[in-house]
């Protein structure tokens, strides 16, 4: 077996490539800001013990932690075009569709990994040492003013390990955004593998990618675990 | 067992009615005729057949594939995590780097890699093996699971106190001697719930072998959209995320009492 990557040296399949890069990146940071959006709100309703969002909330992180991202992508897919959701295009004047496969990917994305944080950030929120939370009671923080200054800001860096993997997942989870037509870099893979079937070539390379820029996230939450780093925890 | 009974019974209830919310906010009027379409397609993506006579397709598809990644992944997973914890660093980095390279790959590129670095079939001592789609669909699942079992096992081993590493070499035992009868018997408790969870992964995970042509759940949910039309679409996705929830919760559960039961014996 020989491998052949002289495709990559044709300048439309590097831009395709480098487009995909780019597109898969800007998905997994929409993504990432809806999982903390929705793991920090959901972590505050369970730790906060709100009476009447308690149960929802267990609900909503169960479904969505128990259930394929992919079926979730599907789902919201054609639920939402099948509501019909769409913006009137003040340029054109056009209808156009709210929801995108790109905006489902992020969706699904941040649901899914976002059920999971919020798993992560209550456990590091129970982290948080009793005497520290007593000690701001009784300086007169109020519940809330003692969960915001806090309870949240050790709590999430107590959450940073278990976090950096939830991280890495949502990475990798957003190749499945070709599948709903998005322009992701396996979406780029498939057109370069349509039109030189160099298929073995074209996954190991994209393989290789998706290794390097999730290895480069581990290290930029490494480089952020450090520099919160609380003196006395950890190593 | 009181709270994860409770757990249950709520997430049960409440996601059965949070699904068959969203079927009526959908439908409206029309959630009857759905209801019925769905019964009569209910069988096929169960057991890719039309009247159960076999199991080859469909949801029970998927918890085969499942049930081999995970035996694969755990033979593996266990060679690999014996590998990690070696004394040699020759055997050590090698064994580390191939582990974070499986579990930082994303699952779908490696079904789509195994789909094109497999043959169609391979002649071994004169008999032909063909590898249909379901065994690549198992073999390109079994890789990135085998990193998280490697990593569960290291972390069970790890748990262990190092005491009765060395009590077990004063009387005498061999390295993969103490692992085998000293170490992993009492690993396996810490262990075990973190299994589960990996075995939740995988299952989760074999949504995706859509793409190797297999006959799981979802290839069926497409082939029924694509025979009775795209309005059906939203609640044949809707019962297949039900399906699976029904599955992997019991064992979340299950999961979060053992557990339980293991931080309180320690």
């Amino acid at each position: 077996m020989t491998l052949d990557f002289s495709w990559l040296l044709d300048p439309l399949y590097q831009t395709w490539l480098l487009r995909g890069i780019g597109t898969t990146i800007l998905l997994s940071l929409l993504g990432m800001v809806l999982m903390f959006a929705i793991g920090i709100a959901g972590a505050a309703c369970l730790h906060l013990k709100l009476r009447f969002l308690q149960s929802p909330v267990t609900i909503f992180v169960e479904l969505f932690r128990n259930t394929p991202p992919l079926v979730q992508l599907f789902f919201l897919y054609f639920m939402l075009s099948e509501i019909g959701l769409t913006l009137t295009d003040p340029v054109t004047g056009g209808r156009i569709p709210l929801f995108t496969g790109f905006t489902c990917v992020v969706l699904s994305l941040g649901l899914y990994n976002g059920a999971i944080a919020v798993e992560i950030i209550r456990s590091g929120l129970l982290a948080v040492p009793a005497q520290t939370v007593e000690g701001a009671r009784s300086l007169g923080y109020s519940r809330l003013q003692t969960f915001r200054y806090v309870e949240l800001p050790i709590g999430l860096r107590m959450s940073i390990p278990p976090m950096t993997s939830n991280i890495v997942s949502l990475i990798k989870t957003s190749s499945q955004a070709v599948l709903v037509a998005v322009a992701d870099i396996m979406y780029g893979a498939t057109q370069i593998m349509l039109e030189t079937f160099r298929n073995l070539e074209v996954m190991l390379l994209i393989w290789v990618i998706y290794l390097v820029i999730a290895s480069l996230a581990v290290l930029v939450v490494r480089r952020i675990a450090a520099l919160f780093r609380i003196p006395g925890y950890g190593s | 067992m009181n709270a994860e009974l409770k757990l249950f019974a709520l997430g049960t209830a409440g996601v059965t009615l949070v699904l068959a919310a969203l079927l009526v906010i959908v439908y409206g009027a029309e959630t009857g005729p759905v209801l019925q379409a769905l019964a009569a397609r209910t069988p096929l993506l169960l057991s890719g057949s039309p009247d159960f006579s076999r199991f080859e397709g469909g949801f029970a598809a998927n918890i085969v594939i499942s049930i081999w990644a995970m035996a694969i992944a755990a033979v593996a997973g266990t060679a690999l995590g014996v590998g990690m914890i070696s004394q040699s660093s020759l055997v050590r980095t090698p064994s580390f780097l191939l582990m974070n390279v499986l579990r930082n790959s994303p699952w779908l590129v490696v079904l789509y890699a195994m789909l094109y670095l497999l043959p169609f079939e391979i002649a071994l001592f004169g008999t032909v093996f063909s590898f249909s789609p379901m065994i690549k669909a198992v073999i390109g699942l079994a890789l990135p699971v085998t990193a998280n079992v490697a990593e569960v096992f290291r972390g069970g081993v790890e748990a262990v106190p190092t005491g009765q590493w060395e009590s077990a070499r004063s009387l005498g035992y061999r390295r993969l001697q103490i692992l085998h009868r000293v170490v992993v018997p009492q690993a396996i408790q810490f262990m075990t719930p973190n299994l589960m969870t990996t075995y939740a992964m995988l299952f989760i995970g074999t949504s995706l072998v859509v793409v190797t042509g297999a006959d799981d759940v979802l290839s069926v949910a497409r082939t029924v959209i694509a025979s009775d039309g795209a309005q059906y679409a939203t609640a044949i996705y809707l019962y297949v995320l039900f399906l699976f929830f029904i599955f992997c919760f019991p064992i979340a559960i299950l999961t979060r009492w053992l557990e339980q039961r293991v931080r309180v014996r320690q």
